[in-house]
């Protein structure tokens, strides 16, 4: 399944698709392609990424690897699969009645849960917001409890 | 004194079964009317809900709306007015045309199998149900009766027109039959008033050498068709039948030296066409035909139907291709075709201009000249810095995103200090407790 969506196992990597995505969505999923949720996400992911492909783009970020550790600690990763949103090189955050808005922590119940989150950080990022709310009820979001500097 | 009442009413009823059962009835009938007030149904004509029950139909409002309705329907049946009076023979590819809702029966008439245009309608039309459906409407709804007449076809006429048919199915079976690819098919359709000039031109051409055709060839093609959706006539002077469907349709050449090609047009109306009517008639009303199987054997898998193009040209011939001559060509553009290319142009129009103020969009205005120039070969695009960070606002964020990154930043170089300093080799030395040290000294000193 991932093997449709290009993984990324370096910093320039990262760097340079972050700054080649130009008006378009950037979805980048950091996760491990062993785990079970990750690949639940991994396969929502492979299915959507034709149906967005024109306002986003979509890319995996492998967290073992030793070059993008750096991103992983930058990002405040802690729990996988966790998937930051970009727009022009500008860190998206979305306000889903989480604890975190940075980053969508989880897996998505559907294909189409997943589709209407991009949508809706393409509309906000369109006109120029960089927080929007999350378009899914809460029982659709998938819940994890955050740890506050080790606490 | 309503007690005197009552006992006077009773005592009516008493005396006068008759009158009782009229009251009584009276009664019900206001409890009906009652009742009838407070049930809501839906008039189709103004598609409201209402509780007005039959007083509904002499309400003005309800009047302008029917008036409106029946005019709409009215419209929607001039063109079966029309191929009443003058019938054509129906191609596939418009028989998704010919289909309208019957809004007196909340039926969809199709042309499915029908040979002629507007068939099926115009026999639902002159159906004793349709009539009866008709009638029932306008008793619920008010219309005046004269109007009856507009939306029902006379048995008379139905004969009339079954006739006409006759003798169309008659002339084109005794026309030429022939693989000539020219088909005017959309000559029969009146609203493509400008194609019917170019059209001409090619009867013209045609015309003649289909005539003289059967009498070159010994072998005639099969004329009709032996399976079950037949439809007569093929290949006429002006109706010349060679019928696609659905997408495929080979052309057949205009010298026609292959008997075969035309052998059978086999059909499944029921297949709707992609062939819009605009592709139909842009290349001169030129129409695909379509090298089907013989009867028996299976349909040839079916390839997007390309209109063919001017009168003989074709890779083959070494013409133009059509695109070249889109411009100067045929205008035949009818509303949807303009109507789609009209949005479409708006629509680019609109999203070219992406909005000024969307999330990083100096950014993005900067990069996209810095990757023309990489393009170009002006700047060498410079190796990923790194330590270049993107724009990002932390989970515990106060302050702006810059602020946030400079954090990290030093965060990181704490990091790497604390790495530094736990790398210098630790010198262990043994214990030495002071007081041995002290007398070590006093040793020295006393000694």
């Amino acid at each position: 399944m991932s093997y449709l969506l290009t993984t990324l196992l370096k910093k320039h990597e990262v760097d340079s698709i972050i700054k080649d995505t130009i008006d378009k969505v950037l979805v980048l999923r950091f996760g491990r392609a062993s785990d079970a949720v990750c690949l639940q996400l991994d396969q929502i992911l492979s299915k959507a990424v034709r149906d967005v492909s024109k306002f986003a783009t979509v890319a995996l970020v492998d967290v073992d690897s030793e070059d993008v550790q750096v991103y992983v600690k930058y990002f405040d990763i802690s729990l996988i699969p966790s998937t930051v949103f970009f727009f022009n090189a500008h860190h998206m955050k979305m306000d889903s009645g989480t604890a975190d808005h940075t980053k969508w922590i989880g897996a998505f119940h559907r294909k189409q849960d997943f589709i209407d989150v991009v949508e809706a950080i393409f509309r906000g990022a369109m006109k120029g917001k960089l927080i929007v709310n999350c378009p899914l009820p809460p029982e659709r979001i998938p819940k994890y409890q955050l740890l506050y500097k080790d606490v | 004194m309503p007690a005197g009442e009552q006992s006077e009413r009773i005592g009516n009823r008493i005396r006068n079964p008759k009158m009782t059962s009229k009251t009584t009835t009276n009664n019900n009938e206001n409890e009906k009317k009652k009742k009838k007030k407070n049930e809501f149904e839906f008039c189709k004509v103004c598609k409201l809900n209402h509780n007005q029950g039959l007083r509904h139909k002499y309400f003005p409002n309800h009047n302008k709306s029917l008036s409106n309705f029946l005019s709409r329907f009215r419209n929607k049946l001039t063109d079966l007015r029309f191929f009443l009076i003058n019938p054509k023979i129906l191609y596939p590819e418009f028989a998704s045309q010919n289909r309208f809702w019957c809004v007196f029966c909340n039926v969809d008439i199709v042309e499915l199998r029908s040979s002629f245009a507007c068939a099926n309608g115009i026999r639902h039309l002159a159906s004793a149900e349709h009539v009866k459906n008709l009638k029932h409407f306008f008793w619920k709804n008010g219309g005046s009766v004269d109007q009856l007449e507009a939306f029902m076809v006379s048995d008379d006429d139905v004969a009339k027109w079954e006739k006409k048919c006759a003798a169309l199915q008659n002339e084109a079976v005794s026309g030429s039959g022939g693989c000539r690819g020219a088909v005017i098919g959309p000559s029969s359709d009146i609203h493509n008033q400008p194609n019917s000039g170019n059209i001409t031109s090619f009867e013209n051409v045609y015309s003649d050498s289909v005539k003289s055709y059967p009498s070159s060839n010994d072998v005639l093609p099969l004329q009709y068709y032996t399976n079950e959706n037949q439809i007569s006539g093929l290949s006429r002077v002006h109706n010349a039948g060679v019928l696609g469907y659905n997408t495929s349709v080979v052309r057949l050449e205009a010298s026609c030296s292959d008997e075969n090609s035309f052998a059978l047009q086999d059909f499944a109306v029921d297949k709707k066409s992609h062939l819009s009517r605009n592709k139909g008639v842009l290349d001169n009303g030129r129409m695909l035909s379509r090298e089907s199987s013989h009867h028996g054997l299976q349909m040839l898998t079916q390839i997007s139907s390309v209109p063919a193009e001017n009168a003989g040209g074709n890779i083959h011939s070494g013409a133009p291709p059509p695109w070249f001559e889109a411009t100067e060509g045929i205008q035949i553009h009818s509303i949807p075709v303009l109507g789609g290319a009209a949005s479409h142009s708006n629509m680019s129009g609109k999203s070219k201009k992406l909005n000024p103020k969307r999330v990083g969009a100096a950014w993005a205005e900067r990069r996209k000249i810095e990757m023309e120039r990489e393009k170009r070969g002006e700047a060498v695009r410079n190796e990923c810095d790194p330590t270049w960070l993107p724009n990002f606002g932390r989970v515990w964020q106060s302050g702006s995103r810059r602020e946030s990154r400079k954090e990290f930043e030093k965060e990181k170089r704490k990091l790497f200090n604390a790495e530094n300093q736990s790398e210098i080799p630790l010198k262990i030395q043994p214990y030495v407790s002071k007081r041995m040290r002290m007398e070590g000294g006093g040793d020295e000193v006393n000694g």
